[in-house]
């Protein structure tokens, strides 16, 4: 009975034409985005040709040398003749900048602005320069570099070992962002099921032959396999794109825990909020008063959000951290941050899953109460303790 | 024999006693017609045959045991207010329909095949139910009523807003059920109908059943009156008896007792022919309009 339900609200909403059109739109936007990047990203691998007058090709070990250092990618070319622009005054196809001129005081023809090229180069002409000084009175230029190589201050970093990585943060942060935008979501989508059913009246035949319970969670389940039919249809273009733009090695982001984490408070959190909403949507019986009871319920479910987003990162180990963890309502946004930052324990994780799942029994039958005492009332809003009396 | 059994319905929202100690039967293979002003507790009285509505006090039974869920599944119900899925094809919204009365796929779409060709609907079997005109979705809603054979039939006002053709529809279908031995309780405001197609009409006034029976036991007066149309003037009239001028040649005859009407007519004869003489029995419409407009016991 719950399966048919659920298989209705599930079919209406994701065959429903907008819902099929603007979820390609979405696919094809991702992929189109991640095939036409792809050029411009792979195309930075090639090394800029940096063409080095002979006369000046004395540079070249210390520029590749300093390039090296600073991972930037250029190719110092000898040149065979002369390096020098083409007959319109532009630079010769294919290269980035010409050197020429004295090791020491050379010069440098770019096209259009490089500050790194003429930081090295200033670096090589100045060592250049040194290593003769050096050489002029008596020294050794290697025996300088060494030791110059070699005055490096040692660092030690004291307090909290937690460097900011903002590669973690932007990982938790995605996964708690789809999360509520996947939760606000739902949550409108049920409540517009729920008061459809209403305001069309057809709730009455609906109730006649299905408890209010059975009725709730068939729509709550529906609505969950949409939410997840959705979801995959943007992550996984996502992740097809991430993959095919070799995003993987830049963010250092273990992928399967990241998923795991997001399926389970996907599902707990949606059982969570989600029966909630559905509960309370019975209050209304027009879909333009949907918002008096939702407003303050979104509004609300910002709050756990920001915590996970201010809190997470700046007080990790905190009380408060470890308290909310263990909130129902919070717990949703707050687990999957603390795991990407890898501050949370097994115990804390599994403590907090097991209090959800004793939480959502009760929220459902509060829910339910609320639904089955509210959902024939028809007329102006009703009030949440009339609702929990009558259901 | 199977019977829905109403049994001392009471029900009250805050102050408002909506319903008082409701009782009536309704037997397999009768038409039970339900009447009663606006917010006199018909609607009240079949939300809570279906459960949707919990009654203070009292019960529904069918054949002797207390209505529940799995028998709930056999009612068919047409809500005062009608509803249907408006953005759902009417096929696959009756199918769905039927299906959550626990019928399989496959008699669901037999079951949904019948109605809406008996129903005259079946040409919109594929378009959603807000593109027909309000008569069509209508005849949807008693096919969504019909669709999983029901073994109770309660229907409230079906007949409201239906042109004369689609009456006629429904009447044949309400009798056609209960020909078939369920009983069937409907409620409507059309008296002339409801005195037409039931076998036995319940009245309520303000939450409480005042009258029910059959159309003839309603009738039931101790004090019948007479029509008597005579060519030769107004009888002798035994003492106790008035006679009332209705027209030209015609009176209302009310009369104490049998003796007295026969004398009546006897002098009337003597009189001169008598082209008429009938006992004047009051319609439905009579009935319940008396019954109405008498003051409530307890104001």
């Amino acid at each position: 009975m719950v399966w048919l339900i659920a298989k209705r609200e599930f079919r209406t909403r994701t065959l429903s034409k907008a819902n099929i059109i603007s979820s390609a739109i979405m696919i094809v936007l991702i992929v189109a985005a991640a095939l036409v990047l792809k050029p411009f990203l792979t195309g930075d691998d090639e090394a800029a040709l940096v063409e080095v007058d002979a006369a000046t090709a004395e540079l070249i070990p210390y520029l590749e040398g300093a390039a090296e250092a600073q991972e930037a990618d250029y190719a110092f070319v000898e040149a065979d003749a002369v390096p020098a622009l083409d007959v319109d005054g532009e630079m010769p196809e294919g290269v980035h900048a010409i050197i020429s001129g004295e090791p020491a005081t050379p010069e440098i023809t770019l096209s259009g602005n490089d500050g790194t090229l003429v930081g090295l180069v200033q670096g090589a002409a100045q060592a250049v320069a040194l290593d003769a000084e050096v050489s002029a009175l008596g020294g050794d230029p290697d025996a300088v570099s060494a030791a110059l190589s070699q005055a490096t201050p040692t660092v030690t970093m004291v307090g909290d070992d937690g460097e900011f990585d903002g590669g973690t943060f932007f990982a938790g942060l995605v996964v708690i962002v789809v999360l509520f935008i996947i939760l606000i979501q739902s949550a409108s989508v049920i409540m517009m099921g729920v008061v459809e059913e209403k305001s069309s009246r057809v709730v009455e035949i609906l109730l006649a032959t299905v408890r209010p319970a059975t009725l709730l969670g068939g729509k709550v389940l529906g609505v969950g396999l949409y939410a997840l039919v959705q979801a995959a249809s943007t992550v996984l273009p996502i992740v097809f794109a991430a993959w095919y733009l070799d995003l993987y090695a830049t963010l250092d982001i273990e992928m399967g825990t990241l998923l795991s984490t997001f399926a389970v408070w996907f599902v707990l959190g949606f059982a969570v909020y989600i029966v909630f909403f559905g509960g309370l949507a019975a209050l209304v019986s027009r879909q333009e008063d949907i918002g008096a009871v939702t407003t303050p319920m979104m509004l609300l479910m910002m709050v756990p959000l920001y915590l996970a987003i201010y809190l997470v990162p700046n007080n990790p180990d905190g009380t408060i951290t470890q308290v909310l963890t263990q909130i129902p309502f919070f717990a949703p946004f707050m687990v999957p941050m603390r795991s990407a930052f890898g501050t949370i324990s097994t115990a804390e994780t599994v403590l907090a899953i097991v209090i959800c799942l004793v939480t959502v029994p009760l929220l459902t039958w509060i829910a339910g109460r609320v639904y089955a005492g509210a959902v024939l009332n028809t007329g102006g809003r009703m009030k949440l303790g009339d609702a929990l009396r009558r259901g | 024999m199977t019977t829905l059994e109403i049994d001392g319905l009471t029900k009250s929202y805050g102050a408002v006693k909506a319903l008082q100690d409701v009782s009536f039967d309704v037997a397999g293979g009768e038409l039970f017609g339900f009447v009663g002003s606006n917010g006199a507790g018909k609607t009240t009285t079949m939300r809570i045959i279906l459960g949707v509505l919990r009654p203070d006090a009292g019960a529904v039974r069918w054949n002797g045991s207390a209505v529940d869920l799995a028998v709930r599944k056999r009612i068919g119900y047409m809500p005062e207010e009608r509803g249907l899925y408006p953005r759902m094809k009417v096929g696959e919204q009756l199918i769905y329909l039927a299906r959550l009365h626990g019928l399989s796929r496959a008699d669901a779409v037999a079951a949904m095949e019948h109605w809406t060709d008996v129903l005259g609907v079946s040409e919109r079997r594929g378009d959603e139910v807000e593109k027909l005109s309000l008569g069509n979705q209508q005849r949807v809603q008693l096919a969504s009523a019909l669709v999983h054979d029901p073994a109770i039939l309660v229907l409230d006002e079906p007949f409201s807003g239906l042109d004369p053709v689609a009456v006629g529809v429904m009447s044949d279908v309400l009798r056609g059920q209960a020909d078939k031995g369920v009983p069937v309780i409907f409620s409507s405001h059309q008296l002339e109908l409801v005195e037409r197609l039931c076998d036995r009409v319940g009245i309520v006034k303000s939450g409480r059943l005042v009258a029910s029976g059959t159309i003839d036991e309603l009738r039931a007066t101790d004090q019948v009156a007479w029509t008597l149309a005579a060519e030769g003037g107004a009888p002798e009239s035994p003492p106790g008896v008035t006679l009332t001028p209705d027209g030209p040649g015609r009176w209302r005859v009310d009369a104490p007792s049998a003796a007295d009407v026969q004398a009546v007519l006897a002098a009337a004869v003597a009189a001169g022919p008598v082209t008429e003489f009938a006992p004047v029995l009051p319609s439905l419409t009579d009935l319940f309009r008396d019954v109405v407009s008498e003051p409530n016991e307890e104001a």
